[in-house]
């Protein structure tokens, strides 16, 4: 009678070969669909191709920049975008969170414009920004405000009431109480939530590019798809994954930093 | 065959290279309907006690057996009744109870049956429909009780069971376990850290020490409960008034005081 | 506490009617250049336009549909290959030592970056657009599922097993209710990002589609005419999160409300 066993969690050794072998599993089924001649060459080149092609790109410019110029566009971008959507929806949120007229006020707007996706700003973004930096940002900034402006409201909104009683027994006047106890509350909210915007930031960065730049990862690609170039439309993915994954992995060590700080 | 036998049960853990015993041989035996409590210090090992029993975790050394088998996994045999009542709670009341009928194989209308006969022995009539997060902490053990009971176990195993509940409420099912195990009577191995509960409930009771674990004293209370007539009160309040209970209850506190550090209170 | 209540939908309404009115004067009062932006009576004259004539040759509902029907496809294949694998990384150490690292090495790529590989494989037609689709929604669903399984409460393990459940009930009866209000965050997140992504490899080129509408209109440049495919981009995304919403709740009847 089999009935469900306690499991025996594989060790380390087991671990490590199962990763291995999906990775090889990965790789092998690509290496060979390339190879085999399945999918034509031109576009499926094997990884290795791409490699070389990743690292042809970094001295050899495409359309007119290498690739590392375009991803120095494409940041320039990014942190504007980010850096306007953290500056202006973080006190927003905070404010809001607060003082709940301003929340009454902003909610049926903001809620409005929400389910808007980012990618639909790009037509004004175009008409307005034509291919300059404007546009771009623009997008970023529809894909970072939100999650920014939502956590630092939580932030704000669900601090202990406790905390509150008990500096205001201890005769802290309002503005005291705001720096010194629901600022503080809310920062691990905050930092969540900017974790979260620099990703779909990021993300709202790709997709603007592949429309309204002229230059940057996003139109790297996808002017390597119009010269049927999939060597180098998979290189761009690969810069755009690592750029990405670096911005989520540097947050998140943030965020442990500062929960480590308070203690959690 | 229901008896429970420790023969010289350790268990170690290891983090980094270290071993921490949690257990230091014990040895007990558990009679075939005998209810036996465990009380000791936070930490001392009885839930572990318990959960080898289960089948939920294993000796380092020596063994545990029900029936002279030695435990190798859970089972429907040995029903286990969480502190976290462990109810699933997508299903009713009466799904809950069903499922280890289901599971046992039971046919349809023996499970009905069964299903009806439990819910009134643990008062839940009309609750049958009802999700576990429309229930009160006490009808949520009760159906966790009735569950277990459903299974028709050699062992049934309570991990400290009233421990989430409130002081009114968990001394109302004290009472209902006394009268279903009256009436019901099964090897029974309870874990508590209230000593009064244990002297109320159980036949003998255990006493350990804090960790790593053994056993300090056996406290036999059966006999005091025969020879003073407990069961002649109707009410718990009336039973722990009793000097030969306080008696009896003073004496385990003074053993789990000695287990305490010199600088705790 | 009712009053409170009236009173914060009181503002909430008399703040967008106050954005109404200052929209409407901003372009006739011409602070908006009408070149960049529309004035209402532009937008609603445009409204009319793609529902009787056609907009980029189709009507409003036809783009809409086309629009949906490929979302449809591309989040259920997503969801049959995605929730099943979470279910299954989640549960087992073993599979998830397996799947994790190649999944941890697509992760990172964001949906919208499959856009000109899925073009230079499938071409600009439908199916490019379902593969994009696919790339989108299956990551959420994974990681959700995953989650969801580990969120199980480690007592409703052990219960089962002390029950005796055998492994396909435990599947049917346990694991998958238990995970079930993770998975509905992922199906949530898959969703998004499945309309999100349809949109965007619509406005990169298409035939159909809210999103060929925006690139359209874009194109011509018809401030009022981009107005309307993102309010109806934004109409759409709500809808289906409150269609989500409804079959998450009839799912779960035994949530607490």
């Amino acid at each position: 009678m089999s009935t469900l066993a306690a499991q025996r969690p594989p060790s380390r050794a087991e671990s490590w070969a199962l990763g291995a072998t999906g990775l090889a599993a990965l790789f092998g089924l690509w290496t060979l669909l390339a190879i085999s001649g399945v999918v034509p060459a031109q576009f499926l080149p094997t990884p290795w191709a791409v490699a070389q092609r990743f690292v042809e790109l970094t001295h050899t410019p495409f359309t007119g920049y290498t690739i590392q110029q375009h991803l120095a566009s494409s940041v320039q971008r990014y942190l504007l975008g980010f850096g306007l959507a953290a500056v202006i929806g973080v006190p927003l949120g905070l404010a809001m969170g607060w003082f709940r007229w301003l929340d009454d006020i902003v909610t049926p707007l903001f809620e409005a414009i929400r389910f808007v996706a980012p990618i639909a700003w790009v037509p004004f973004a175009a008409l307005w920004f034509g291919t300059g930096i404007g546009g771009p940002t623009l997008i970023i900034f529809m894909g970072a405000f939100p999650p920014a402006l939502v956590n630092a409201y939580r932030g704000a909104r669900f601090v202990e009431p406790r905390l509150i009683e008990a500096a205001q027994t201890l005769g802290a006047g309002d503005w005291r109480i705001i720096a010194q106890v629901l600022l503080p509350a809310s920062v691990p909210s905050i930092v969540a939530g900017l974790r979260i915007s620099a990703g779909l930031g990021w993300q709202s960065l790709v997709g603007a590019e592949l429309i309204v730049a002229s230059s940057g990862i996003g139109y790297l690609i996808v002017k390597g798809q119009s010269n049927i170039s999939t060597s180098t439309v998979m290189a761009g993915m690969v810069a755009i994954g690592i750029v990405g994954f670096a911005i989520d992995v540097a947050l998140r060590r943030v965020e442990a930093r500062i929960h480590a700080r308070r203690g959690q | 065959m229901s008896a429970i036998v420790f023969e010289g049960v350790k268990r170690v853990f290891q983090r980094d290279g270290r071993d921490f015993p949690t257990l230091d041989g014990i040895d007990l035996t558990v009679a075939e309907r005998e209810f036996v409590a465990i009380v000791g210090p936070s930490g001392c090992g009885k839930t572990t006690c318990l959960r080898m029993v289960a089948g939920l975790e294993f000796p380092t050394h020596g063994k545990v057996t029900v029936g002279g088998a030695t435990v190798d996994a859970p089972g429907p045999d040995r029903a286990v009744v969480f502190q976290q009542f462990a109810l699933f709670p997508w299903k009713t009341v009466a799904e809950n109870i069903e499922f280890g009928l289901k599971s046992k194989g039971v046919a349809n209308g023996t499970r009905s049956e069964t299903i009806a006969r439990f819910v009134e022995l643990m008062g839940l009539q009309g609750y049958e429909s009802a999700f576990p997060h429309q229930l009160s902490g006490g009808m949520q053990q009760r159906v966790a009780i009735a569950r277990a009971y459903a299974l028709d176990p050699a062992v049934l195993l309570m991990d400290e069971p009233f421990g989430a509940l409130d002081a009114q409420t968990r001394t109302v099912m004290q009472e209902e376990l006394v009268r279903i195990a009256r009436t019901n009577p099964r090897t029974v191995l309870f874990i508590t850290h209230a000593v009064e509960e244990a002297v109320y409930l159980a036949d003998r009771v255990v006493v350990m020490t804090r960790r790593p674990g053994r056993i300090r004293e056996i406290v036999d209370v059966a006999s005091v409960r025969r020879s003073e007539h407990w069961d002649r009160h109707e009410r718990i309040e009336e039973v722990m008034d009793q000097a030969s209970f306080v008696h009896l209850r003073t004496h385990i506190w003074k053993l789990l005081r000695e287990q305490q550090r010199p600088n705790e209170h | 506490m009712s009053r409170r209540r009236s009173s914060r939908w009181g503002v909430g309404l008399a703040s967008i009617a106050a954005t109404l009115v200052a929209w409407y004067v901003l372009m006739a009062t011409g602070v908006v250049s009408s070149a960049r932006f529309a004035s209402p009576r532009e937008f609603w004259a445009a409204l009319v336009q793609i529902n009787v004539q056609g907009y980029a040759d189709a009507r409003l509902w036809q783009h809409v549909w086309h629009s949906s029907k490929l979302v449809a496809m591309g989040f259920a294949v997503a969801v049959a290959v995605g929730v099943p694998l979470g279910l299954a990384m989640g549960w087992s150490r073993r599979a998830e030592a397996f799947f994790n690292p190649p999944f941890l090495l697509i992760r990172p790529i964001p949906p919208l970056a499959w856009i000109p590989l899925a073009i230079v494989w499938l071409g600009l037609g439908d199916a490019a657009k379902v593969m994009v689709i696919f790339m989108a929604a299956f990551v959420p669903s994974v990681i959700n599922s995953h989650a969801g399984v580990r969120a199980i409460e480690p007592y409703l393990v052990e219960a089962s097993a002390m029950l005796g459940v055998r492994r396909w009930p435990f599947v049917r009866e346990v694991l998958v209710p238990g995970a079930l209000p993770y998975i509905f965050t992922g199906l949530r997140l898959s969703l998004q990002a499945a309309w999100t992504t349809l949109v965007a490899a619509e406005l990169v080129g298409a035939l159909h589609g809210l999103g060929q509408v925006l690139n359209a209109a874009a194109q011509d440049i018809y401030p009022a005419m981009i107005l309307v495919g993102m309010v109806f981009v934004g109409i759409a995304g709500a809808a289906m999160t409150w269609l989500l919403g409804v079959a998450e709740r009839r799912a779960m009847p035994w949530r607490a409300a």
